[in-house]
């Protein structure tokens, strides 16, 4: 029982990671794109999905969505909700990641030939992620602790099931507290190796110019 | 061939190239001497494409440098090396050299790699090929962003003051490795504060003072008494650089 709502926890929170990275770097890229249209709509889509409770949007996409003739089921939902509005955390991170690349180095880049895609993906990408990676883990830390408001939407993660353990087992205190160290214990373990990765990337980084 | 006409740059509204006009052939060493300000490095940036032309023309082989198209092909032609290095910092010795090379002119790895590895003993760095930049000294760095840009086999190299960040002691060996190929008939355009060294280098010296060429000759002439150094505002900068 228990171990079911993990895996649905678990699954939802590595699709909506995947998810939200890609919809970050995409929009990352727009909001420091030189086209004024595009850095406009990047701008907005991160101020936007950053100012609306996560409540509200995962409401509207499962609750509101139906009325308009739209059925998404609640796994779904949920993995595409978390994608969005974690894509704009993910995005505003990387974005300041890629403004902090040394100019030199892209102008390196440009110098040699290399195409606008392969120095994005190649250079300004590579060296913003090493910049980024712990800011963009505590964002992803914070989605998988996010999935737990998923329950609300029926979806039956680790805290949906924990519920209905509680009020079957009328032992609230001990399923909650267990619930509770889970949580912790996993997001730790996240954040440790967040931070050896972080260290391995950056071990040759500083003093590079 | 280099072929530069009637050259303006402005920055906003100040005139920072004030009609340059200049040609440099195939083999030549050039160097561009001039106080600081004087508009050398804009002038390497308008070479390779990093700023854009306000008037005038600049060619390269025949090829429009304002002409994106033509620039992309001017960039396998003309290599940079900087004065903080720029190297990749994410990526290793071998493969800061072998990137473009492999990307923008196609060629294959090994083939790449073997020459990589030519150069970087060439340098003295044979030992270096798996470091990271930021393992490295600044004046290995810079021998690093020497190959980098040989490997891309160009026909003219563009250097803007490489070793005015180096601490005096890495001076030398940087000097060593351009003064070799200055006499392997590389093409090289040369921005430099060390004037003892262009002398000993170049065939041929252009000074700018305030956005235009000042004087333009060979650097026998340029510091003969009746040549260059007849000049008022050259022999009070060449006296200047001196008492450094
Ligand atoms: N990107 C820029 N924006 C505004 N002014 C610039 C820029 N680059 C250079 N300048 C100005 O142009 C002038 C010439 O600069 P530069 O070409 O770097 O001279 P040099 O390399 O001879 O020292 C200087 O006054 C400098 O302040
Ligand atoms: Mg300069």
């Amino acid at each position: 029982m228990f171990w079911d709502g993990f895996l649905v926890t678990a699954s939802v929170s590595a699709l909506s990671i995947v998810g939200s990275f890609l919809i970050g770097v995409i929009v990352a890229f727009g909001a420091v794109s030189r086209r004024p249209f595009l850095r406009k709509a990047a701008r907005g889509y991160i101020g936007l999905f950053r100012n609306i409770p996560f409540i509200v949007q995962v409401f509207f996409f499962y609750f509101g969505l139906p009325e308009i003739g739209v059925y998404i089921d609640a796994f779904t939902t949920g993995t595409m909700a978390l994608s969005i509005a974690v894509g704009a955390y993910a995005a505003d991170v990387l974005r300041s990641g890629i403004e902090n690349v040394d100019t030199g180095v892209i102008e390196a880049a440009e110098v040699s030939g290399l195409s606008r895609f392969k120095i994005y993906r190649r250079i300004i990408l590579p060296i913003a992620l090493r910049v980024s990676l712990r800011p963009l883990g505590s964002v992803f830390i914070n989605l998988v602790l996010t999935t737990s408001i998923l329950s609300t939407i029926t979806l039956n993660e680790l805290t949906g099931n924990a519920k209905i353990v509680a009020s079957d087992t009328f032992r609230p205190f001990e399923v909650y507290f267990f619930l509770l160290l889970f949580y912790c214990v996993l997001t730790y373990l996240l954040s440790l190796l967040i931070n050896l990765w972080h260290r391995r990337l950056n071990r040759f980084m500083r003093g590079a110019e | 061939m280099i072929e530069i006409d009637n050259l303006h740059k402005k920055f906003g509204d100040t005139e920072v190239l004030k009609g340059v006009s200049l040609s440099i052939a195939p083999g030549e060493v050039v160097s561009i001497l001039g106080a600081s300000g004087s508009g050398k490095s804009t002038l390497m940036r308008c070479m390779n494409g990093l700023a854009g032309l306000n008037g005038g023309s600049l060619l390269i082989d025949g090829l429009d440098v304002s002409k994106p198209r033509e620039l992309r092909e001017i960039r396998k032609r003309c290599a940079t090396v900087f004065q903080h290095f720029n190297l990749y910092p994410h990526l290793s010795v071998l493969d800061n050299i072998t990137l473009a090379p492999m990307d923008v002119l196609g060629r294959k790895k090994a083939e790449v790699e073997a020459e990589a590895y030519a150069l970087l003993k060439q340098v003295g760095l044979a030992d270096r090929a798996d470091a990271y930049p930021g393992q490295l000294s600044g004046g290995q760095k810079q021998r690093i962003g020497i190959c980098r840009a040989l490997a891309m086999q160009p026909r003219y190299l563009l250097l803007d003051e490489v070793t005015s960040a180096l601490d005096p002691e890495m001076t030398g060996e940087v000097l060593d490795v351009l003064a070799a190929l200055a006499r392997s008939g590389t093409t090289m355009i040369f921005v430099t504060h060390e004037i003892a060294f262009a002398r000993e280098i170049s065939s041929r010296i252009v000074f700018l003072d305030d956005g235009v060429v000042r004087a333009d000759m060979p650097t026998d002439r340029f510091f003969a008494e009746d040549g260059g150094y007849g000049d008022e505002r050259i022999a009070r900068f060449l006296a200047k650089m001196r008492n450094k």
